[in-house]
């Protein structure tokens, strides 16, 4: 067994009204993949944190090589050998790939040491001719990269300096099923070269894939660390992290019976396109629908979702029981019955700044004010009522939205999107970076809202979402629809089928 | 070395046979960079304003007029290119005019009370530094936004100025006890010619954006300047102390403030606490912000700032010599500073789609 290289010993950290690590104890060894689980909120955030040398512990030490070794900064942790990659993107956008791959390398040059901006580039290109990224050129600005290249461009980042511990959260949440298998191996490579990664994802089965051992958290605790072997199964590492144990048939359960109680339809989109991202887009949409909508990374299905609402320039024509929308105008959208609950809660989601009761109205303001100014009571008694319906778990209706957990901001932000009473609910990523708990809630939500007649559209890149809560899918790859499936046809095999292909009316 | 994975799509194999070969965009022919660099739009407007006015007046095209244009936007240019490493760096710096003012009094009086020249240099640059650390704190360990912490600044060292001097004008000569030796060498950084024909100021701003420009475009340092403007997080999850680099450009910007208000000290040579500089960090900003530098950091190079500070003074130096008012000649330059910066962010975002 290789010897520990990292160890955390009695952890504890806690942060106003939260005990994010209670007395956590765990154990890397040297030059192993250890996984770490957990459902938000369980602390393995603030574990990477630790380690990134962004938080300190109020209590207990971290040891490295058995040392008591105290990160006290970014800079410390990084000449520890300690590399953490955050989900959230953290790419200089003015900078290009290759600036951006040798960030770490310049930091560490003395001030004022001339930079040789051409061998820079090829020692960049080097890099990421290792990691199998030969189509990124060096000297692309990171900003007209997609999201997945540029997870790609960050993960190059953090190993173009040797670390000795690769902390990788969620690292492939944005990447296609090959870039993940690409990364995967890269992981692998690295393993053998001595690096300890640790891999923090809600992926279950990607974890059994990868881990040599798993470790599990849940509510600041430490539960258990597995090693990982043949016996060990998705359902008992959800039963760890839950605290009991979930049936995969409960979960099939749920799933919406095809044309159970479709009404008439409401959403007509016809000939959509955005230039460069999607052309000839056409479906509909019924009362009591949830049409899901899968594809790859690059199929253009990312864009759909803000085409539709009017966010994104378009080409062609949506219409909403009968009415016209015009493109570039959301507000129109909204008037006409249309909700958008966007992928990126952070940046296009919530109004972090601001309340929950705030938040919940805000797409609905006028009908809070009288003579301009804003009603108190109406506006409380409303965000109490969706706070209620959409079982919120939240401290008041004033606590600001920034401080809640993932799940709960996307309860806050689909109460929004439902304050405008809505015919036709657009979702894009709903359950991104959620707990496996939130999730069910918030598919159960979705359920019952389909139940009252709302018309869902949910664009997701996660397979299991899409299967198992749409009564309709449709399948995009290379800018348009690749083909459709309901009911039972909706299979894991027939849509990477169809996402895979090309289209074809490309072939034809 | 054989793609292995075979997994890349659209992978160029000669790219990954021949890595050299990955270099090669880089060398773009001069020409052909040259008219897609960023500062191509300001450097044309540069030409069309000079052509329109080597043809609209007699006098533009002269070597005087050009070299006192030169000299007319040496001060503001010194302060510009200080200014540039701010708002990269993603800060704003308000307080400049104020220091100018006051390093330059205090350099002044320094003179006066008969300090050698190297001491009293010295010293006025320091106060410029100083104030500058005191900004580079406030706005980082001090978690001010520097909007707020260097307006504050501002009046404080306005406040100081006026409380050193009492409010009186301050003139260097003789009369008032700078010794003569002294006065003279004060004197020809201000007022001197090199080889009889280049002003000082111009020696001095030629001599600041030759280096500052080799700073931000060719060191460490002035990486660490866009990547800390560019994403703070990034930064500081690469390992760079973001503080310090914000902290260095504020000391940066503080001394550069200094060192043009000492030559306008000594240039005039007289000062007042209550009008010297006043309003000037506006014109500063303006005139980086014309040269394409963004208020929102990361962007932002010295050649542009150059431009930038010519525009303005080419400008200025073009209406006096076509008689325009002056009252005329202040809302021209704001209609030219807003054009200027609306050109950039069209064409910007016309490249980026």
């Amino acid at each position: 067994m290789a010897p520990t290289l990292l160890e955390l010993k009695d952890i504890t950290r806690t942060f106003p009204g939260v005990v994010a690590m209670d007395d956590v104890s765990v154990a890397f060894r040297a030059g192993e993949i250890h996984a770490v689980i957990g459902e938000n909120g369980a602390g393995k955030s603030t574990m990477m944190n630790l380690l990134a040398g962004e938080l300190q512990p109020d209590a207990g030490s971290i040891l490295i090589d058995g040392k008591p070794t105290p990160i006290r900064s970014p800079i410390a942790s990084q000449k520890l050998g300690i590399r953490v990659v955050f989900q959230e993107l953290s790419l200089c956008q003015n900078l290009t790939v290759g600036e951006n791959v040798l960030l770490s390398d310049f930091a560490a040059r003395p001030a004022l040491s001339h930079l040789a901006r051409r061998r820079s580039a090829q020692a960049a290109a080097a890099t990421l001719r290792e990691l199998g990224l030969t189509d990124l050129e060096t000297d692309t600005p990171v900003s007209s990269l997609t999201v997945a290249q540029q997870q790609l461009v960050e993960i190059a980042r953090a190993i173009s300096h040797r670390a000795r511990i690769l902390v990788l959260d969620e690292p492939n949440s944005a990447l296609s099923p090959r870039e993940s298998q690409r990364l995967f191996d890269l992981v692998r490579a690295l393993k053998q070269q001595g690096v300890t990664i640790l891999y923090v994802s809600h992926h279950l089965d990607e974890v059994l894939a990868l881990a040599d051992r798993i470790s599990v958290m849940r509510d600041g605790r430490l539960i258990t660390t597995l090693d990982n072997g043949p016996d060990l199964t998705v359902d008992q590492l959800v039963a760890h992290m839950v605290g009991r144990e979930v049936d995969a048939a409960e979960q099939y359960a749920l799933r919406p019976e095809a044309h159970a109680h479709i009404g008439e339809p409401v959403l007509d989109v016809r000939d959509l396109s955005v230039p460069g991202h999607i052309e000839h887009v056409s479906f509909s949409l019924s009362r009591g629908e949830i049409l899901g909508v899968a594809g790859l990374p690059d199929s253009g299905k990312d864009i759909l979702a803000d085409a539709v609402f009017g966010l994104a320039p378009r080409g062609g024509t949506v219409e909403i029981g009968g009415i016209r929308l015009a493109p570039g105008r959301p507000y129109h959208a909204i008037a006409a019955g249309m909700s958008l609950i966007p992928a990126d809660r952070r940046a296009a989601g919530a109004l972090l700044s601001m309340t929950v009761a705030e938040n919940t109205v805000s797409a609905a303001l006028r009908r809070f004010a009288r003579a301009g100014f804003l009603r108190g009571r109406p506006i409380r008694n409303t965000a109490h009522e969706y706070v209620g319906k959409l079982d919120a778990r939240i401290a008041g209706l004033g606590q600001k939205i920034a401080t809640l957990s993932g799940g709960n901001q996307q309860k806050i932000i689909l109460a929004r999107g439902l304050v405008t009473g809505p015919r036709v609910l657009i979702l894009h990523e709903p359950t991104r970076g959620i707990d496996v708990g939130a999730k069910a809630e918030i598919y159960a939500i979705l359920k019952q809202l389909a139940a009252e007649g709302l018309a869902v559209l949910m664009v997701s890149s996660e397979l299991p979402e899409i299967m198992l809560h749409s009564s309709r899918v449709i399948v995009m790859a290379d800018r348009t629809i690749a083909g459709q499936l309901s009911g039972s046809d909706i299979t894991e095999e027939a849509i990477m089928a169809l996402a895979t292909r090309k289209s074809e009316r490309r072939a034809a | 070395m054989t793609d292995e994975t075979g997994t890349g799509v659209g992978v160029k194999p000669a790219a990954v046979d021949r890595p050299a070969k990955r270099a090669a965009p880089a060398r773009v022919p001069w020409l052909a960079r040259l008219l897609t660099a960023k500062e191509t739009g300001v450097f044309l407007a540069l030409v069309c304003m000079c052509l329109f006015l080597a043809f609209a007046t007699e006098s533009f095209l002269t070597t005087t007029n050009l070299l006192n244009v030169g000299r007319q936007i040496s001060l503001l240019g010194i302060m510009a290119v200080g200014m540039t490493f701010v708002l990269v760096a993603g800060e704003i710096d308000l307080s400049v005019g104020s220091i100018y003012a006051l390093s330059g009094l205090a350099t002044g009086m320094l003179v006066i009370a008969g300090w050698p020249l190297l001491p009293a240099l010295v010293l006025g640059l320091m106060i410029g530094a100083s104030i500058g650390l005191i900004n580079g704190l406030m706005s980082t360990y001090g978690r001010l936004p520097s909007l707020i912490a260097t307006l504050g600044m501002l009046s404080i060292v306005r406040g100081t100025a006026l409380l050193l001097t009492d409010g009186q004008p301050v003139t260097v000569n003789e009369r008032n006890g700078a010794h003569p030796d002294v006065l003279a060498s004060f004197e020809f950084m201000g007022q001197g010619y090199l080889f009889g024909i280049v002003p000082m100021q111009l020696v001095f701003f030629i001599l600041v954006a030759a280096i500052g420009w080799l700073v931000l475009s060719r060191t460490a340092f002035g990486f660490r300047v866009f990547a800390v403007g560019g994403s703070a997080k990034a930064a500081r999850v690469s390992g760079i102390h973001v503080h310090s680099v914000k902290i260095w450009a504020f000391v940066i910007m503080g001394m550069l403030a200094a060192l043009a208000g000492i030559l306008s000290m000594a240039f005039l040579p007289s000062g007042q606490a209550g009008r010297t500089g006043l309003g000037l960090e506006l014109d500063v900003i303006a005139a980086v912000v014309v040269g394409g530098a963004s208020l929102s950091g990361g962007i932002g190079t010295i050649p542009g700032t150059v431009l930038g500070v010519l525009i303005i003074g080419v400008l200025r130096n073009g209406l006096v010599l076509m008689g325009v008012s002056p009252f005329m000649q202040e809302v021209m330059i704001g209609l030219v500073i807003i054009i200027a910066v609306a050109i950039d962010k069209w064409s910007m975002r016309s490249r980026a789609s």
